[in-house]
């Protein structure tokens, strides 16, 4: 087994975003302190707040410390892990038993490491035989990663690695804020700055990232497709289009060339609200000699156009010839923690380990021979997250979730009505380190390890696979999802097919299972990742030096070319009308960390960033009497949330912005609305109509679960 | 299920922009669409024409690429005029007396060039004479490209959005340019006195002639028949080489009316772009709605949205509405932007105007019940996108309404927060260093900024440097 050093220092990486910060954790007495890691590339050293304060999840009084069941009257009691497991079995095994094997599915996620995430995806098709699991990454990349397969053959986030920034004469960030959801990043964006290169940013509010660019276009929210249409046309007018790169690398230029010809300056002016000067602006930076990037971030993703809108972006590169180049290129800035690897390894509704299709016989037969079992048996495609969660105690639905490191009763748009649907569950099953909204309706609990007690690899936002180690013993008695998820496959008659125990073993495992497949691990090891500091995928033999950089030759498609898409500009699901005139839109802040169940019990988090506050314009503040720090009634269609009103000129006046970290009545996805794009299924977080109360009541409160 | 017919007469913008919508809608899976077009190329991108004077072909602008009509199964009948329709038979002829049955018709003829009352312009047969030309398609452009030569004269006739595209393309060619108007003012239905006589002034310093409130009576000939000028009724004689005539345009209704489809200035339509007359439909430049004919691409576009919902069969009650005006254009490096209504229309209008002379740099608001009615600027057009949402949105106007003109963003934060890991504000960074720290660390130490990504050092370190007057400043970053 890989050497655990104890009570020393030990180097590992930050729980939160995918940036995976390198960090040094040093076990004092009872406390621990938290480090950066100089010596590790990406953030050399450097951490934002919420990783330094990450010591805060450590022995904590309120840490889930026994499996938890709900007796019969309703409340949950301290249990066995005997009794717990053989609950959840039993009760697993009715509801095949009664309704089929698609009546219990799985909701897993982005936080977890990659062991853990193909041993759930395993678990799910071997153990439950259910098609349906799927994740919160589904909320996150899946538009980004479909626009990816769709453009370049290949999902990668970054294809390039983080320290290429610099080289980039110009870097356009649309809808990213990285100086808050990526912190250690604005360190690269400052060395391309400061070696002379310009930065955009495309967001409709002056975020902390647009306050340090050389340019800010402010689209109205859900026009982003609009503006990069109209950049492509004044690429194609200002004749800086490189004919020879989408000649010998592309295909598919014709028609893409033709709708942007469509989307002419006056038209994109009146449907995004930005003006031509910065469009031309922007495109003469974007196509000056130097090298090129479009990094973009969920803004333009989670609309219910979104791979539209991403496919738009990697026009522009193509078009430019600035892909597959170094400096150059289009990159998708994963969120979650292990948002890349998470993807990878079946989690996925559609997808087996190594980024497979369900769908294809090869790929099956491929990953059934790895885990011994036929390949008619393994089940086909499942439910995407929205539709699951949706279809939840329905007829027809599934009757029994099991749901492992995700909060879905904040997380999840429209957020109300998937609580209901929870509550229609015969079982409900939560994983979690500690509780939160959505176990609160669980009727067993288990408690699992968290980051510093388990060790295991996570992705990056670079495609590097990275190693967190364990630093000290977990708590009480939470166990390791991989051991529960062992136990309940042996009550569920596999035990067999679910021998591999240790963390690394897993790997081994899936490292083996990814052999051939697109995100291939098979070259990588534990002993490796130590000592090459991560090693980039696709990785497919022992001696492969892994992938830093890809489409250097060729692209992902099977003719080597990437491909150009014609993008027309739609319309968001619901447009602002007469009974809902705002446009609201939704983000992260740089204290809280997705839907807060971490985050909002750190101390000193809690102290900088305690409520959440909806960022609302000067002038529509005025017009409804709204002072700063009162609290306010934002409603939709789908319900009725309350901030704290925060006055700034820094948002569109049409516009209002609240940051979705909070549950309760604070929940910024009690308003947002659950269309779904076509092709990722990802639901439209990113605009919705919305109306503000004109005179706040002064009883109005934040209630319950702030 | 039978498959419904669907005939197109015309193949322009309109026209692509329907297909596209049926498209989107999965309409071709129950319908099989022809389209009748008289040019002999596919559907062109109109607003871009102006490439075409600078030497590119029609491939350059074309809105579809090739194959895309043939992957849809849709038959496109290049240099194909329809000559009679009979809507109670459903048949169409062309003029090749092939005879075409449709269930459902849409006339999408657009419209042609208005022509002036002018002595000469025409020869015996009809046509234009040679060195006058209108600016409409694509042949029209091909005319002025082989007219025009560099350092001679030229008349564009219609001070309007197509004759200043012109004038403009024809100065970029290199050619001496002098426009005549026969109102007083530029622009004159988007602009009003004031913007009309900024964009000429502007207009004129970049050396394009301007002759307004000037009635063009003739065109003058010299030896062999060759154009040399062009007569004003007061008898006056502008020089030219070349002419080119862009006083406006008008719907093309003739095989419309030739076949009993009600017509006024345009094809009578309702709001779903109906004309009355069972299964036949028209939209964009040849229909009127309402009593008004539209030429500019946006409120097209809605029609084309709404059309392919009626003919797609979605009995969702989609209504083509008014649409919002919004004209922008740059004329030789000259921004011109107008919406909505360019005078005050009732007595409690409110006007706002700003007027900056020199710069020629105009702006009018006009506010009716505090939201905008409509706005004209000239010079400097950068908050018209802002202004368009705001007209668009019916959004109450800011108590100051200068506001309104203002950048969106007016940057209070900035000189906020510096370190963001941290949530430190310069001002907490400064009044540390005024009790006494000098060196980064030592405020890192006191504020914890910095202590996190670090990317505000360098900014911390500037502070430091600009608030001290000591050498011994330690700023290593």
């Amino acid at each position: 087994m890989f050497a655990l050093p104890q009570l020393q220092p030990v180097r590992t990486h930050c729980p939160f975003c995918a940036f995976q910060c390198g960090t040094v954790v040093s076990p004092e007495g009872n406390q621990i302190r938290i480090e950066g890691d100089e010596s590790f590339p990406i953030n050399q050293g450097r951490m934002c707040i919420k990783g330094f304060r990450a010591s805060e999840l450590h022995n904590r009084p309120d840490r889930l410390l026994t499996p938890l069941i709900r007796n019969a009257s309703g409340k949950l009691c301290q249990a066995s892990w005997e009794e717990a497991l053989d609950l959840v079995a039993n009760r697993f095994r009715q509801l095949r038993a009664n309704h089929g094997p698609e009546a219990v599915a799985v909701f897993g996620s982005g936080a977890l490491t990659n062991e853990k995430a193909y041993y759930l995806a395993k678990f799910a098709r071997v153990a439950l035989k259910t098609a349906n699991i799927d994740y919160n990454g589904r909320f996150c990349m899946s538009s980004g990663a479909a626009g990816n397969n769709l453009a370049f053959g290949l999902d990668r986030g970054m294809p390039f690695p983080m320290e290429d920034l610099p080289l980039a004469g110009t870097i356009l960030l649309v809808g990213s804020n990285p100086v808050e959801t990526l912190p250690p990043m604005t360190h690269w964006l400052q060395t391309q700055r400061q070696s002379g290169g310009k930065l955009i940013v495309i967001d409709p509010r002056q975020s902390a990232t647009a306050l340090m660019a050389d340019l800010h276009l402010a689209p109205v929210p859900g026009t982003d497709l609009a503006l990069l249409n109209g950049l492509l046309h004044l690429i194609i007018e200002t004749e800086k289009v490189d004919q020879k790169f989408i000649a010998v690398r592309t295909s598919g230029f014709e028609a893409a060339k033709a709708n942007a010809l469509g989307h002419h300056p006056a038209m994109v002016e009146q449907i995004t609200g930005v003006s031509e000067s910065q469009m031309r602006l922007a495109v003469d930076w974007l196509g000056d000699a130097r090298p090129a990037m479009v990094l973009s971030g969920r803004g333009p993703e989670q609309q219910s156009k979104g791979v539209a809108t991403v496919l738009a972006c990697a026009n522009l590169v193509l078009a430019l010839g600035k892909s597959g180049k170094p400096g150059c290129g289009y990159g998708c800035l994963t969120g979650q923690a292990n948002g890349q690897g998470g993807r990878e390894h079946g989690q996925k509704a559609d997808q087996l380990p190594g980024y497979r299709s369900i769908t294809d016989p090869d790929h099956r037969s491929h990953i059934a021979s790895i885990w011994g079992v036929s390949p008619e048996d393994l089940p086909t495609k499942g439910l995407s997250a929205f539709e699951l969660l949706d279809a939840l105690g329905q007829p027809g639905g599934p009757k029994g979730l099991l749901v492992v490191g995700s909060n879905v009763v904040v997380a999840s748009p429209d957020v109300d009505r998937i609580r209901q649907r929870l509550g229609a569950l015969d079982c409900l099953v939560v994983l979690d380190a500690f509780a939160n909204e959505t176990s609160e309706g669980a009727d067993v609990i288990l408690p699992v390890t968290q980051w510093m007690e388990e060790t295991g690899t996570t992705t990056n936002l670079e495609g590097r696979v990275i190693l967190r180690r364990k630093v000290t013993d977990a708590p009480g008695q939470a166990m390791s999802d991989i051991w529960i998820l062992r136990e309940l496959a042996k009550r569920l008659g596999v035990g067999d097919k679910f021998t591999a125990q240790d963390p690394e073993d897993v790997f081994a495992e899936l490292a083996k299972a990814t052999a051939g497949g697109k995100a291939d691990y098979s070259g990588i090891t534990w002993q490796r990742i130590d000592q090459e500091k991560g090693v980039f995928w696709p990785c497919p033999h022992s001696n492969h030096p892994g992938t830093k950089r890809l489409f250097l030759d060729r692209f992902g498609h099977p003719d080597g070319r990437a491909r150009f898409h014609a993008t027309p500009y739609t319309q968001a699901a619901e447009e602002p009308d007469r009974e809902y005139p705002l446009y609201f839109t939704t983000g992260r802040n740089l204290e809280h960390y997705n839907s807060g169940s971490q985050t909002r019990r750190m101390e000193s988090l809690v102290l900088a960033n305690p409520e959440p506050v909806l960022k609302i314009h000067p002038e529509l503040a005025m017009l409804h009497g709204i002072n700063e720090g009162e609290i306010v009634e934002v409603e939709s269609r789908r319900g009725a949330a309350r901030f704290v009103a925060g006055i700034s000129p820094d948002i569109r006046p049409d516009t209002l912005f609240a940051p979705f970290h909070w549950g309760g009545m604070g929940a910024a996805n009690l308003l947002t609305n659950p269309a779904l794009d076509p092709i990722s299924r990802m639901p439209e977080f990113k605009v919705c109509a919305s109306r503000i109360k004109s005179r706040t009541n002064p009883d109005l409160c934040l209630g319950e679960g702030r | 299920m039978k498959r419904i017919k669907l005939a197109i007469i015309g193949n322009g913008m309109a026209t692509s922009k329907l297909l596209e919508e049926l498209d989107r809608k999965h309409a071709f899976s129950k319908m099989d669409v022809s389209v009748f077009g008289e040019e002999p190329h596919g559907a062109y991108n109109r607003i871009l024409l102006d490439r075409i004077l600078k030497g590119g072909n029609v491939g350059d602008i074309l809105l579809k690429p090739e194959g895309w009509h043939q992957d849809r199964s849709i038959m496109v009948h290049k240099k194909a005029k329809v000559t009679m329709v009979s809507p109670a038979a459903k048949r169409l002829w062309t003029e090749d007396g092939t005879e075409h049955l449709f269930d459902k018709l849409v006339f999408a003829t657009g419209s042609k060039p208005r022509l002036p009352q002018m002595e000469g312009l025409k020869d015996p047969q009809g046509n234009l004479v040679p060195g006058v030309c209108a600016f409409r398609d694509v042949s029209d452009c091909q005319k002025m490209k082989e007219y025009a030569s560099k350092g001679r004269n030229a008349v564009v006739i219609g001070g309007g959005l197509l004759g200043l595209e012109a004038a403009k393309g024809l100065s970029d060619l290199g050619m001496s340019v002098n426009l005549a108007h026969i109102f007083e003012t530029l622009m004159n239905r988007q602009l009003d006195r004031m913007g009309g006589l900024m964009l000429g002034r502007a207009m004129e310093r970049l050396g394009i002639g301007i002759r307004t409130g000037v009635l063009t009576k003739g065109i003058v000939f010299g030896p062999k028949n060759k154009v040399i000028g062009v007569r004003l009724a007061d008898g006056e004689i502008l020089e030219a080489d070349m002419v080119v005539l862009a006083i406006g345009i008008q719907p093309r209704v003739s095989l419309a009316r030739e076949s009993d489809i009600p017509v006024n200035a345009g094809i009578l339509v309702n709001d779903q772009l109906w004309t009355g007359i069972e299964g036949v439909f028209a939209l964009g430049e040849c229909a009127e709605h309402r009593g008004i004919t539209h030429g500019t691409i946006q409120p097209i576009y809605e029609q084309c949205s709404v059309l392919a919902e009626v003919l797609s069969g979605n009995p969702t009650g989609a209504a083509y509405q008014e649409s919002k005006t919004y004209t922008k254009l740059k004329v030789a490096g000259v921004e011109v932007a107008s919406m909505g209504i360019n005078e005050p229309a009732d007595r409690d209008d409110e006007v706002v105007q700003v007027v900056e002379e020199k710069r020629c740099i105009y702006r009018k608001l006009i506010i009716r019940n505090g939201r905008l009615a409509g706005a004209v600027l000239v010079g400097d057009a950068g908050c018209a996108p802002a202004l368009a949402r705001r007209f668009e949105r019916q959004d109450l106007m800011p108590a100051n309404r200068l506001d309104a003109l203002a950048t969106p963003f007016r940057s209070a934060e900035r000189g906020g927060v510096i370190c963001h890991c941290n949530r430190v504000t310069e001002e907490v960074v400064l009044n540390h260093i005024r009790v006494g720290c000098r060196t980064l660390q030592e405020i890192t130490a006191k504020t914890g900024a910095g202590s996190g990504c670090g990317s505000c050092r360098g900014q911390l370190a500037s502070l430091l440097l600009r608030n001290t007057t000591e050498k011994s400043v330690a700023v290593s970053v």
